[in-house]
């Protein structure tokens, strides 16, 4: 078993050193990964569909220039550094700025376009005249973006989100105070949504290069910047500029940056060991263990609701089981973090993900619960009113206790997707397991160390909750014959 | 001799959906009497004795069982419901014990729980109960430990325990093993004989003859034929009584 996986990812890791410009020539096709989220770069056009944008057309040039076909694979900004390493393209075109992290990880063609990093706030907030009045704010940037790390070092409390739009949408609410970000997304944004909450307030002093990269050693540079020469000289940089950002924004090419040396993956996941297990024991645990006993409460009432004769009560039951069921928490966690606030209902991020997580627990056990109860005889009930219990006390002390044998097992289950599950309060800023290893791997691109670390850290957790399952079991089990 | 009555069903109905089951049933227990109901399956015996205590809710009629008398043709409060409930212990035919809760804690449960009695005493008093009923020393195996003829005695001295003024059998015997029946049938004997108020749903014809001061044959929702054992069981007027009795006491 173990020995296939690594078999396979010494292949995956072969396919991707074995790309490169011969293998671009040989195919005819340059495999660009880009986002295809992040107007006006790489978006899809809303009238017609197509992938479009400043990056695409760049791309499209330089494949031009080259002789092949260009082909976009579309991926997520979070993991685009991972598909390129496990050679699912041969470039990035995502407005990809230049750092010195990145270029001794990768291949970085002569920038493409060039911009300067600025700090975006409320349109009536006069708090933030320079990158210093940043400390002690909150800055809302996706975590891979180098924009965090220039907020961080100004002492701003970085909040993750997935890009800039959302960053926007967390400024807009109030959540945060400022996003910091390239002046051509800035400029962008403002100029295709006539947005005018927000503004520019100050700049950080920052040039920032945008650049292809593709995997190291792939030989393919060379060719790249040959292509970008060309294009600069020829105009059409110029042109593709004006066409998405109403302004020149193709630069001169920079010098580059020397490469840092890059920390050893073993002492990266020593150093985040702590930082790690803190996030599990200070996010993780709580909300799974705060999650798990509201939703076992609202599980009963529904499954008591469900059970009852009256039908206004089982259809309303029914049909909360039904909607709980049939959509996707990830889905249910943005509706109460991102869109309540539009009917003016803000919720912090932790009792957000203590609330999703709670009704989502409530729709899952509720069936456990009404199944186990079922499963208790009905003399059991008739032996009890007998003796004069009244259904509260029936309920308390005959029937649950039975019904708890049989409903152990699948609520175990239950409770062991939910700790999982929290990774996904990653995704509204509760910095959780999860999000501790990916701001860890984001800068230092070790997926494999940070995110096999998370791995390790939720199968102990679960680990330990299949022991406590077997005893809890077993001791619900002594009263039956063996 | 006439002693008081303790026990009146006047004129009881119940239906289930369209299937009248009940249709009209009256009778008299008197106290400190054993009654026993006989008759075939879907005859509504088992019908009459649990709407004594109301497991089974009559859709009209009356009973009265010592001082609590509910009319069930009318709303009845809920403190009401739970003091008629409360006159009577009921023992089933598959005993029905908390598999969860040792013997002892099946016995006390409804002394402490619900009569909200000191646990002490109840607790003496199941350990007293137990004796009587045979089973001195029991008191803290589990259902599943014990026999099914020792089970369906916890399940009498669960329903002793309450110190109802009726107990109510629901053919306590039909789902024991034969050799197992005799050590139930003697514990009710022993009940009968210390002067507690019983009305038993059996198919023990025999033990019916011996221990019963009124045999009530119900046949097709009504009481047909009653009276004592020696003239119901030992020289039946009605003809479906007769049909009835040959067909248990000699199925060949």
């Amino acid at each position: 078993m173990l020995g296939v996986l690594v078999a396979l990812v010494a292949l995956a890791c072969g396919q991707g050193a074995e790309g490169g410009s011969d293998r671009v020539a040989s195919a005819g096709v340059l495999r660009i990964g880009t986002e295809g989220t992040y107007a006006p770069f790489s978006y899809h056009d809303s009238a017609t569909g197509a992938l479009s944008g400043y990056d695409i057309d760049v791309a499209r040039a330089v494949a031009d220039k080259l002789g092949v076909r260009a082909e976009f694979v579309e991926t997520p900004w979070d993991s685009i550094f991972a598909a390129l390493e496990s050679g699912r393209f041969d470039v990035v075109a995502n407005q990809v700025t230049i750092t010195p992290e990145r270029q001794a990880k990768y291949d970085l063609s002569k920038p493409y376009a060039v911009g300067e990093g600025v700090i975006v706030t409320r349109a009536n907030d006069n708090s933030i005249k320079s990158l210093n009045d940043l400390s002690g704010k909150i800055t809302a940037q996706s975590v891979t973006s180098n924009w965090a790390e220039v907020a961080r070092q100004a002492g701003a409390k970085v909040e993750a989100v997935e890009g800039f739009t959302q960053a926007i949408t967390l400024l807009n609410q109030g959540r945060v105070d400022a996003t910091v970000n390239d002046s051509i997304a800035v400029f962008a944004y403002l100029a295709t949504t006539n947005d005018t909450s927000v503004k520019i307030a100050a700049k950080t002093g920052q040039r920032s290069e945008q650049a292809f990269a593709a995997g190291k050693n792939s030989g393919l540079l060379p060719e790249l910047n040959r292509a970008i020469t060309e294009l600069g000289a020829d105009g059409t940089l110029a042109r593709i500029s004006e066409k998405y950002l109403k302004a020149d924004a193709s630069g001169t090419a920079p010098q580059q940056g020397t490469a840092a040396p890059a920390p050893s993956t073993v002492k990266l996941i020593l150093d985040n060991l702590w930082p790690m297990a803190r996030a599990t024991i200070t996010a993780t645990i709580p909300l799974t263990a705060i999650s798990f006993v509201i939703g076992l409460v609202i599980a009963l009432g529904v499954a008591l609701a469900r059970m009852s004769p009256n039908r206004l009560v089982s259809g309303v039951a029914r049909s909360y089981i039904s909607i709980i069921r049939g959509t996707p928490l990830l889905v249910q966690l943005f509706l109460i973090f991102y869109a309540l606030p539009e009917l003016g209902i803000k919720i912090d991020p932790f009792p957000a993900a203590i609330i999703a997580f709670s009704l989502n627990v409530g729709g899952y056990a509720a069936e456990v619960i009404r199944s186990a109860i079922s499963s208790i005889p009905k003399g059991q009930w008739e032996a009890a009113q007998t003796i004069g219990m009244k259904y509260p006390t029936t309920l308390r002390r005959i029937i649950l206790p039975q019904a708890s044998r049989v409903a152990v097992p699948p609520l175990s289950n239950t409770l062991i997707s939910l700790v999982k599950d929290t990774s996904l309060a990653s995704t509204i800023l509760v910095t959780e397991l999860l999000r501790t290893a990916q701001v860890a791997a984001a800068p230092t691109f070790e997926f494999f160390a940070m995110y096999g670390t998370a791995a390790a850290y939720y199968w102990v957790i679960c680990l330990a909750l299949s022991f406590w399952q077997g005893r809890v079991e077993r001791r619900l089990e002594r009263y039956v014959a063996r | 001799m006439s002693t008081p009555t303790l026990v009146t069903v006047a004129d009881v109905t119940k239906s289930f959906g369209t299937n009248a089951v009940l249709k009209g049933v009256s009778f008299e227990v008197p106290t400190g009497s054993v009654t026993t109901i006989i008759g075939p399956s879907g005859s509504g015996k088992t019908t009459v004795l649990r709407s004594l205590n109301a497991l089974e809710r009559p859709d009209t009629g009356v009973i009265t069982i010592g001082e609590v008398r509910v009319d069930f043709s009318t709303d009845i409060p809920e403190a009401e419901f739970y003091r008629f409930r409360g006159q009577s212990g009921m023992v089933f035919q598959a005993h029905n014990l908390f598999p969860h809760k040792t013997v002892l804690q099946n016995i006390i449960e409804g002394p402490v729980i619900v009569q909200r009695r000191a646990a002490d005493e109840a607790r003496a008093d199941a350990i007293d109960l137990l004796r009587s009923v045979g089973l001195d020393g029991k008191q803290d195996q589990y259902p599943y430990q014990l026999s099914g003829g020792q089970q369906q005695r916890v399940g009498i001295a669960r329903a002793l325990a309450l110190k109802p003024k009726l107990m109510l059998f629901d053919e306590p015997t039909s789902a024991l093993d034969p050799e197992l029946v005799g050590e139930v049938l003697a514990v009710i004997k022993d009940l009968a004989t210390q002067g507690w108020t019983m009305v038993i749903v059996t198919h023990e014809i025999r033990f019916a003859q011996q221990v019963a001061d009124q045999v009530l044959f119900t046949d097709g929702g009504v009481v047909l034929e009653s009276g004592p054992p020696s003239s119901v069981i030992g020289a039946p007027k009605q003809e479906r009584t007769q049909q009835f009795l040959r067909r248990i006491l000699d199925p060949l």
